[in-house]
């Protein structure tokens, strides 16, 4: 049974008059628990896939499923609501929303269905990556390593299948990569969600359980 | 490229790509100066084709103005001059009078213009027939002004009856150079020839009559010197001498009071859109910061950044205020219109190259001024913002900050001084728009800090208060400005219902309706048959207050102030009873047992123009003769009711009592009877002139709606400038804005919760600036009808509602149409850019 299934996906794109494809023709799938990294070099491909993947992005042909659900005929205001449920981000440049706190960064995804328990879920989770003094600190008051460990909780309070992440250490020193990258997977782990992690380092795809290569917008390996 | 003055490519394509915030930007300029300078024209306009002609405005070189008829040092002295041919006098008398067709069946209150040979001496009364003015007004004719033929139903050719004499009406009277506006008299205008005077029987003793001289110098005197000779031999404090140059006339007082008043709502417009220019001007720059970094990241030195973005400043500065002018412009041709009747009709409208050139300047100084700390602030955008994602860097407020705020303090100032001209008014009003927009940060603070420490259960709401805080939003500057806006606009809004419930439309079921004035002692008993009542009698002896404890009254120093002066004649009268409506302020009866001589019961309405208390000793010129009494109590009385009230109330048996008076009365009177009641009265005595004061209320009413129109028109701007204000913070948000609802989406946001979040945010800004905005105006206005006014207030809360809303409507509306364009930007073409 796979969670993820990508089914001759392709993404091209209209630039005044020229064609781009920078997605070709890819398919791939992935199990539930899985840790997947999609590598390749700057300009192959790879976070146009992931954004195809969760939903961010539609493909100008082929299709995705997230378990049984086609998620590439759902709409945006059809896609959201499947996202906050089904999926997680982490991203290299963390996204946080400035004017939030993080307990607030976090705690958002889990309000937006309505979960009662989100600040209790948010306070855990702080609690779990050694931020429960940082609470009510806003991203402009944290350091890198901080405000990824925060994108991690808010990527990981709704339980979510699958945590889609990009590039999570690619602003962060060794010592703070290396955290995170303990953190992520413990976590995943824990939480037994599937892994799908877009990233150019070597060191992380070999600890995935499988990873994608990606060149010139094709698969190379899969 | 450091090197090189400016980079015209650059500053080229800076302007031909500049988005909306350039648009907001220039139209903050425009709105700063569009207001004045559409003022500054009209007023040139208003001075040259209807106040322009001193001579024509008084219609002779020097005027000689008495409430009495002259003595005889000053007619013996006028005579002397026309014999030594040093000048032509020309004699005027003006009066109501209630006027009668022939047949008696209808009547009207009338202003009735007495000319003697030579009147007008400088500029023409303007027939419909186009026939001069001293062809048609020969002795038994008459000209009247159309309105009279109208109300009463003549035509030209019928008989109408002045006084005791039937007259006939040759031709209508469509503009007179001393009268170049109609709308301050109560009735329309009759001109009668000097030689049916007597006729009239209308110059009784004491009557209500306006006795003018008019003097032309002949060649080679000045009109100084013949003023001067005049005012030798006056009566002080009776008879005033003036030249044209000196003379105040009613009409250009009233325009530049009303002038005086849009300059300051202008002023006010001014201040608001220079908030705007500041706040456009960051969001402009806010948006180029990534350009500047990088412009420093491969070489570019402050300097040149600063002078190139300058220039762009420059140039939709300029661009800004041309089209201010010419929408200036344009508005002052509109504005003959929204005056609507208040200005003659042939009022000559001029382009005011003056006008012109200060818009220009104004312009100019006001970008400058403003636009200071946003250019001097590119100093402080570091090569690093290149790199950097998130643009946070708020700016702190150090020196330059405080020196731009005094600098543009110190030019309100001088402009406050420059456009109103009057020191003292000046100093208050800076003072009062300084204190308001400080209040306003104040109040906006301390909200805004509390909202800041709610803890709100609904997400959308808490997003939405915490999108108030957001780096770089200038909420505290939306909601100063659009309190400051619309407190001043509601203010007036509450004053005038204020003042038009208190007089006009809650006016007293049981007051009088029908004043009879002019009734000479004799025809008390007559007048009191023909009425078939006998109604309260009102004796008035008019005089004039000379001095106080001896110290002169200085009537130069009198009439330049605004309100109510000691130099203008009085009305005294005499009784031993107080009013229904007047209470004792000081002293426990009206007049007392241990003063010796004359005594005098003072109005409070006295004290407030010069202070006085009991035993201050004051005297009065009646008819002439000096008259001292010492004051023995202080009344004060209800200003709402409309009863006849007295400054000055002399003991019954005094000898106020034999000085030359008339008499008058109110009464209440059906409104249907009203016409036939003057009438018979006015048949029997035809010098009483009997007024309906509910007509003469409702005039009134329409002049001030008519203005209150004009003042809506203009105070629009300062709300205008508020709303641009929400747009260039929109704007200046912009990339905190898309950020948000990217990222709210990726996190499962559907678009109803990422609009609702923009509309609570703008709703919220809205109920704080309304509710701001509604408790300084309510506040403003009680204290305005309170002590200015001393009428009882009303809130008008369905008013006050339908601002609130109307205020919220307007934000969330601005708020979101500048919103929605922003929100609706993919998540992934947001997190592409970042990422390139």
């Amino acid at each position: 049974m796979t969670v993820l299934r990508a089914d001759r996906l392709t993404r091209t794109y209209t630039v005044e008059d020229r064609e781009i494809t920078v997605l070709e023709d890819v398919s791939l799938e992935a199990e539930p628990g899985e840790f997947l990294v999609i590598e390749g070099a700057s300009g192959s491909g790879k976070t146009t896939l992931l954004t195809l993947l969760s939903g961010l992005d539609r493909p100008t042909s082929g299709r995705v499923f997230i378990g049984d659900t086609d998620i590439s005929g759902l709409d945006e205001d059809a896609l959201a609501p499947f996202r906050n449920e089904t999926c997680g981000f982490v991203f290299q440049a963390f996204h946080l929303v400035p004017s939030l706190s993080a307990l607030e960064n976090i705690m958002f995804p889990a309000e937006l269905k309505g979960d009662a328990d989100a600040p209790d879920k948010a306070s855990r989770l702080m609690e779990r990556v050694g931020l429960q003094h940082r609470k009510d600190h806003f991203p402009h008051q944290l350091s890198g390593g901080e405000k990824q460990r925060v994108a991690l909780c808010r990527a990981l309070i709704n339980d979510p299948q699958i945590v889609f992440a990009d590039e999570p250490t690619g602003n962060l020193d060794s010592e703070n990569s290396d955290a995170i990258l303990r953190l992520l997977t413990d976590l995943r782990r824990e939480k037994g969600a599937t892994l799908v992690m877009v990233t150019h380092s070597p060191e992380i795809a070999e600890m995935a359980d499988r990873t994608v290569t990606l060149r010139d917008g094709r698969v190379v390996t899969p | 490229m450091s090197r090189a003055m400016l980079h015209r490519r650059f500053v080229l394509r800076q302007l031909t790509r500049s988005g909306k915030q350039a648009g907001v930007l220039v139209l903050c300029v425009l709105l700063s100066v569009v207001t004045l300078v559409a003022l500054n024209g009209f007023r040139e306009s208003v001075n040259r084709s209807v106040l322009g002609d001193a001579r024509r405005l008084h219609a002779g070189d020097v005027i000689i103005h008495a409430h009495y008829p002259f003595s005889e040092p000053v007619t013996a002295a006028v005579a002397d001059l026309e014999e030594a041919g040093r000048a032509e006098a020309a004699r005027v008398y003006a009066f109501y009078s209630v006027v009668r067709s022939a047949t008696e069946e209808e009547s009207l209150l009338a202003d009735v213009k007495v000319v003697g040979p030579g009147y007008p001496f400088y500029g023409q009364v303007e027939l419909a027939s186009g026939r001069p003015f001293r062809a048609v007004l020969t002795p038994g004719n008459v000209a009247v002004e159309q309105t009279l033929l109208d109300r009463l139903g003549m035509e030209i050719g019928d008989r109408l009856r002045v006084g005791d004499a039937t007259l006939t009406i040759r031709d209508v009277v469509v503009q007179e150079p001393d009268r170049p506006v109609d709308f301050l008299s109560f009735g329309p205008r009759v001109f009668v020839d000097m030689a049916d005077l007597e006729s009239l029987d209308l110059l009784q003793r004491g009557s209500r009559v306006r006795y003018y001289i008019l003097l032309k110098a002949a060649p080679g005197q000045t009109p100084e010197a013949l003023a001067e000779t005049i005012r030798s031999v006056a009566l002080e404090g009776q008879e005033r001498v003036e030249t044209y140059r000196t003379a105040r006339s009613r009409v250009k007082r009233f325009f530049d009071n009303f002038l005086f008043f849009l300059a300051l709502i202008a002023i006010f417009t001014l201040l608001l859109a220079g908030i705007g220019i500041r706040s456009a001007l960051d969001a402009f720059l806010k948006e180029k910061e990534k350009t500047i970094a990088m412009m420093k990241a491969v070489g570019a030195t402050s300097s040149f950044v600063t002078r190139n973005y300058l220039a762009v400043t420059a140039v939709f500065g300029l661009v800004g205020t041309l089209l201010g002018l010419v929408l200036g412009i344009l508005i002052q041709y509109g504005l003959p219109r929204l005056f609507g009747g208040l200005l003659p009709p042939q009022i000559q409208l001029v382009i005011s190259w003056q006008a012109i050139l200060e818009g220009l300047l104004l312009g100019g100084i006001v970008v400058a001024l403003f636009a200071f700390l946003p250019l001097y602030r590119l100093r402080d955008v570091k090569p690093t913002v290149v790199f950097r994602l998130e643009t946070a860097s708020v700016p702190h407020r150090g020196l330059p900050f405080y020196l731009t705020a005094l600098t543009i303090l110190l030019f309100f100032t001088g402009m406050v001084l420059w456009q109103l001209e009057d020191m003292k008014i000046g100093a208050w009003f800076v003072l009062g728009m300084v204190g308001l927009i400080l209040l306003t940060a104040l109040i906006a603070q301390l909200i805004l800090f509390g909202l800041g420490r709610i803890r709100i259960r609904s997400l959308a709401l808490r997003q939405a208060l915490r999108g108030l805080f957001r780096p770089g939003n200038a909420t505290r500057a939306v909601v100063v400005t659009l309190s400051a806006a619309i407190a001043v606009v509601f203010s007036i809004y509450l004053i005038e219902e204020n003042l038009d419930a208190a007089f006009v439309r809650s006016y007293p079921p049981d007051a009088p309706n029908l004043f009879l004035i002019d009734i000479q002692p004799d025809q008390v008993a007559g007048v009191s048959e023909t009425l078939g009542q006998t109604p309260q009698y009102y004796p008035v002896i008019r005089s004039r207050l000379i001095s106080i404890n001896g110290e002169t009254i200085d009537r130069e120093q009198e009439r330049k102030r605004r309100g109510d002066n000691l130099a203008r004649p009085f009305n005294l009268t005499y009784r031993d009873y107080l009013l229904d409506d007047e209470a004792m302020l000081a002293g426990e009866t009206l007049y007392r047992d241990d003063i010796e001589g004359l005594q005098v019961s003072v109005l409070d309405d006295v004290v407030e123009i010069r202070e006085m208390e009991i035993g201050d000793r004051l005297t009065f010129r009646v008819q002439g003769v000096p008259v001292t009494a010492t004051v023995s109590s202080l009344r004060s009385r209800t200003r709402e009711s409309i009863k006849p009230f007295f400054y000055f109330v002399f003991p019954e048996d005094s000898i106020i009592r034999n000085a030359p008076q008339t008499i008058f009365t109110a009464l209440k009177v059906d409104r249907e009877k009203v016409g036939e009641l003057q009438r018979a009265v006015v048949s029997e005595f035809p010098n009483i002139s009997v007024i309906d004061v509910t007509q003469a209320i409702a005039t009134m009413a329409d002049i001030v709606r008519r203005l209150s129109v004009v003042i809506r028109f203009f105070t629009a701007f300062s709300i205008a400038a508020g709303v641009l204000i929400i747009v260039s913070s929109v704007l200046a948000t912009r990339f905190a804005r898309i950020q948000e609802a990217v990222y709210f989406r990726i996190v499962g946001a559907k678009s109803r919760f990422v609009l609702a979040v923009a509309a609570l945010e703008h709703l919220l800004i809205g109920l704080v600036s309304a509710g701001i905005a509604l408790g300084i105006s309510q506040i403003g206005s009680w204290i305005v009808s309170w002590r200015v006014f001393e009428i009882s207030y009303l809130p008008l809360p369905w008013a006050s509602l339908v601002m609130v809303l109307g205020t919220v409507g307007l934000v969330v509306l601005v708020g979101l149409a500048a919103s929605v364009p922003v929100l609706k930007q993919k998540p992934v073409k947001f997190l592409r850019e970042q990422g390139e």
